[in-house]
C-alpha cells in the first residue's frame, strides 16, 4: 500500500510527536546513537513494543540489520521477505497477522522466543529519493497498526531517512578529517627527523631543506656531526606520500645510528643498503647520497646510490664538476662488494650542491625540465651568497621557471660551502727590518694556497707602502703589526692591524695630481696614490677602545684598476 | 601509452612510456617471463622511477632463479637515466645502434 495514496491529515497530537522526534534526531552524530534514537522514536510515536532499522548496503543491494532489540545482525537480499519486499516496492507494508503472511520469516522469533503478532514495515527514503533503509515496528501495544499509524509512520520515516543520511555524510567528513589529521601528524614526525638547525662547522656554511609535494614526502636529508666528521645525506625514495616517507625516515635513522656507533662510511653504506634490500618491497628503492666531510683535511668522501647529478662548484677556476652515482640505489640489491667511494677536496669557496630530482626534473607548462644547466648557472652567479640565500635563489628560480606549473615531486636540497677562510696570519715587528719577512710570508701563502702569482707583486707593493707608513707614523708603539691574508674569489683580501696608535685614514689622504708640471709636484703621497690604482679596493677602520687601526685591501685578477680610482672610504 | 609484447626473435619488446600509470601493465607482463630475457627498448620513449621499479623487481626474480634481464636498444637518453640512477650497475645494457 502506498503512503502517498492516503489523504488523511496528521492530527495536532501526531504533529507534536513528530516534531519532538525531529529535534531528538538532530542531535546525534554517530550512526549507532542515531539508529537507537530512530527506533525509540518509532516505538514511542506508534505505540509499538519493538523496532528495528535495516540499512541498505548500496554495494550489494542487501539490507543489513544494524540495530534491533535482542536480535543478531542479519543480511537479506532486496526482494526477499517483508523487509526485501518493502525495499523493492518502496512502500509501507502493514501486516496485521504475521503468521498468516507467507513473506514473514518466523525463524527470528524462534531464535529469540519473542512472538511477533503484527508488523509495520516502511521504507526510509531520503530527500534525493534514494532508499537508505527499511524500518520495522512490531506489535502495537493495544491491537494492530491502522491507517492512521501508516500516515504517522510515513511522516516519521521521512524524518529518519534524512537524519540517517546526515549522519552518514558527517561520518564521511569526520573520517576525512581524521585522515588529514593523521597525515598532519605523520608530517610532523617526519619533519622532526630532519635537522631543525644546521650544525655549526667552523669555516663552513651549511644549509638543507625539504619541501614535500604532498603532506608527507619521499625525500630526506641530514647534516649532523659525528666523530667521523660531518654526515651529509640526501635521500629520495621512489614515489611520494606516506609509504616512501616511511622508507626514507627509516634509512635516515639507520644511518644516524650507524655513525653514532662508530661505523665508517663504507660499512654504514653497505649495511644500511643490505638492511633496506631485505625489508623494502621488491620494486622499491631509495636513491641516496651519503658522505662524510673531514673538517680537518677538507676531504669529503661519499657513496651515492643512484643519487645524481652531484655538483661540485670549484672556486679555484669557477667551474662545476658533475659526479654520477657510485652505485645503484639503496635497497635495490644486497651489496657483496663495494666500490671505493669518491673523494672531493673542498678548497676555499668550493660548494657541494645536492638536489633531489624534484629540482632537476621540475617541469614548466610546456614540459621542459629545469635541468642541471640552470642550477649550475645560478650557483656560479651567486657563489658569494650565503648558502641560505643561494637556496632561496634556487627555489625562486624554479618558481619563476615553472610559471605556475604545480610541484609534482618532493624538492630537497643540501648545500655545503667551504668559506673563504683566513689563509694565513702573522705578526711583524714594527721595523723596516721586517720588510723581507713580509715578502717571504706572502710568497709562502700564495704558493701554499695556489693563489694567482700574477697578483703577488701588487700585494707586496701595497703591503710595503702601508707597513712603511705604520712604521713611520707610529714609531713609538711597541705593538707588532698583524697581517692577515684571506683567499677570496679570484684573489686575496689582506688586512693590516696596527695596535695602540692614533687614527690615520689612508683612504682620506689627499689625491695628488700626477699631471702637474714638475715644479708644482710635492713629495709624498705617491705611494698611496699608486696603491689606489693597483688595488680593487681599500678600506680603513679605526676602533677607539683599543686604539686599533685596520686597513683592508682586496686584489683580484677580475678587476683591472679603474682610471678614476676605486677607493672605498672607511665606514667607521 | 605503453605496449609490451613478445617480439619475433624471442625478445620482449617494450614501446611508449613506462611511467607510474603504465607500470602495473608492464609488471603484469614481466611477472610471467622466465630465464634469460632481453628487453628490447629502442622504442621506449620514457621511463620513470616507477618503471625502474618494475625492471628491478623483474631482475630480482629472474636472478633468484638463475635467469636475468638484459636491456637492448637503449637510447642515449635512457642510458643517462640508467647511469644517473646507478641502474647501469644492475643490468647489462646494450646501447642503441
Amino acid at each position: 500500500m502506498n503512503a502517498r495514496a492516503r489523504q488523511r491529515q496528521l492530527s495536532a497530537r501526531d504533529m507534536r510527536a513528530i516534531l519532538e522526534v525531529t529535534s531528538a534526531l538532530a542531535a546525534p552524530f554517530d550512526l549507532m546513537t542515531m539508529l537507537g534514537e530512530v527506533v525509540a522514536a518509532a516505538k514511542q510515536v506508534l505505540g509499538a513494543e519493538r523496532g528495528s532499522v535495516w540499512l541498505r548496503d548500496p554495494a550489494t543491494d542487501e539490507l543489513v540489520l544494524e540495530v534491533a532489540t535482542g536480535m543478531r545482525q542479519v543480511r537479506v537480499q532486496s526482494g526477499v521477505g517483508l523487509v526485501g519486499a518493502c525495499a523493492l516496492a518502496r512502500g509501507i507494508i502493514n501486516v496485521p497477522d504475521c503468521y498468516a503472511d507467507p513473506r514473514f520469516d518466523p525463524s527470528v522469533d524462534k531464535a529469540s522466543g519473542y512472538r511477533t503478532r503484527c508488523m509495520l514495515t516502511l521504507p526510509l527514503i531520503d530527500h534525493k529519493d534514494v532508499l537508505v533503509g527499511v524500518m520495522q515496528v512490531l506489535n502495537k501495544i493495544d491491537g494492530v497498526f491502522d491507517a492512521d499509524d501508516e500516515v504517522l509512520a510515513a511522516a516519521l520515516a521521512a524524518q529518519c531517512a534524512v537524519a540517517l543520511q546526515r549522519v552518514r555524510m558527517t561520518e564521511v567528513l569526520i573520517e576525512g578529517e581524521k585522515m588529514h589529521q593523521a597525515l598532519q601528524m605523520a608530517r610532523e614526525v617526519q619533519m622532526s627527523t630532519l635537522p631543525a638547525t644546521m650544525p655549526r662547522l667552523p669555516g663552513y656554511d651549511l644549509c638543507g631543506t625539504s619541501k614535500p609535494a604532498e603532506l608527507t614526502g619521499g625525500d630526506t636529508f641530514d647534516l649532523a656531526q659525528f666523530e667521523q666528521g660531518l654526515l651529509v645525506v640526501l635521500g629520495d625514495a621512489t614515489g611520494h606520500g606516506i609509504a616512501p616517507a616511511l622508507s626514507v625516515t627509516q634509512m635516515q635513522a639507520m644511518l644516524r645510528i650507524a655513525f653514532r656507533l662508530g661505523a665508517d662510511l663504507d660499512s654504514a653504506f653497505k649495511q644500511v643498503n643490505n638492511q633496506l634490500a631485505e625489508t623494502l618491497p621488491a620494486d622499491r628503492f631509495i636513491t641516496a647520497f651519503i658522505g662524510i666531510l673531514d673538517p680537518a683535511t677538507h676531504r669529503l668522501r661519499f657513496h651515492s646510490g643512484g643519487q645524481g647529478p652531484i655538483l661540485h662548484y670549484q672556486a679555484a677556476d669557477g667551474t662545476c664538476a658533475f659526479y654520477k652515482p657510485t652505485s645503484f640505489p639503496l635497497g635495490a640489491m644486497p651489496l657483496s662488494a663495494l666500490k671505493s667511494g669518491v673523494t672531493l677536496q673542498m678548497l676555499p669557496g668550493d660548494i657541494l650542491i645536492l638536489l633531489s630530482d624534484g629540482f632537476y626534473e621540475y617541469r614548466d607548462a610546456a614540459g621542459e625540465q629545469f635541468g642541471a644547466r640552470r642550477v649550475q648557472d645560478i650557483v656560479t652567479a651567486c657563489r658569494d651568497r650565503t648558502m641560505a640565500e643561494l637556496l632561496n635563489l634556487l627555489m625562486q628560480a624554479v618558481d619563476t621557471f615553472a610559471q605556475g606549473a604545480p610541484q609534482e615531486d618532493d624538492m630537497t636540497a643540501v648545500l655545503v660551502k667551504r668559506g673563504m677562510a683566513v689563509a694565513a696570519q702573522r705578526a711583524f715587528k714594527r721595523s723596516f727590518d721586517s720588510l723581507p719577512g713580509i715578502v717571504a710570508f706572502t710568497a709562502e701563502v700564495f704558493a701554499r694556497e695556489r693563489i694567482d702569482l700574477g697578483l703577488l707583486q701588487s700585494v707586496d707593493f701595497a703591503l710595503e707602502e702601508l707597513f712603511t707608513n705604520m712604521v713611520k707614523y707610529s714609531a713609538t708603539s711597541p705593538a707588532e703589526v698583524h697581517i692577515e691574508i684571506t683567499q677570496v674569489d679570484g684573489g686575496v683580501e689582506v688586512t693590516l692591524t696596527d695596535y695602540d696608535v692614533d687614527p690615520f685614514d689612508v683612504t682620506k689622504a689627499p689625491e695628488i695630481d700626477v699631471d702637474l708640471p714638475i715644479e708644482q709636484r710635492r713629495p709624498g703621497g705617491l705611494g698611496l696614490h699608486l696603491i689606489r690604482r693597483l688595488l680593487d679596493s681599500i678600506e680603513y677602520e679605526y676602533i677607539k677602545q683599543n686604539r686599533q687601526s685596520r686597513i683592508t685591501f682586496r686584489k683580484t685578477r677580475a678587476q683591472p684598476p679603474a682610471p678614476d680610482g676605486t677607493v672605498n672610504p672607511g665606514e667607521k | 601509452m605503453l605496449a609490451i609484447d613478445h617480439g619475433p626473435d624471442g625478445t620482449v619488446v617494450v614501446a611508449g612510456r613506462l611511467d607510474a600509470a603504465q607500470a602495473p601493465v608492464a609488471q603484469a607482463f614481466l611477472d610471467r617471463v622466465q630465464g634469460a630475457v632481453t628487453l628490447e627498448c629502442s622504442r621506449l620513449e620514457y621511463i620513470s622511477s616507477a618503471g625502474l621499479g618494475v625492471l628491478l623487481k623483474t631482475q630480482k626474480r629472474l636472478l633468484a632463479s638463475g635467469g636475468k634481464l638484459r636491456l637492448s636498444g637503449v637510447s642515449r637518453h635512457l642510458q643517462d637515466i640508467f647511469g644517473y640512477s646507478g641502474f647501469d650497475q644492475l643490468f647489462e645494457i646494450e646501447p642503441a645502434e
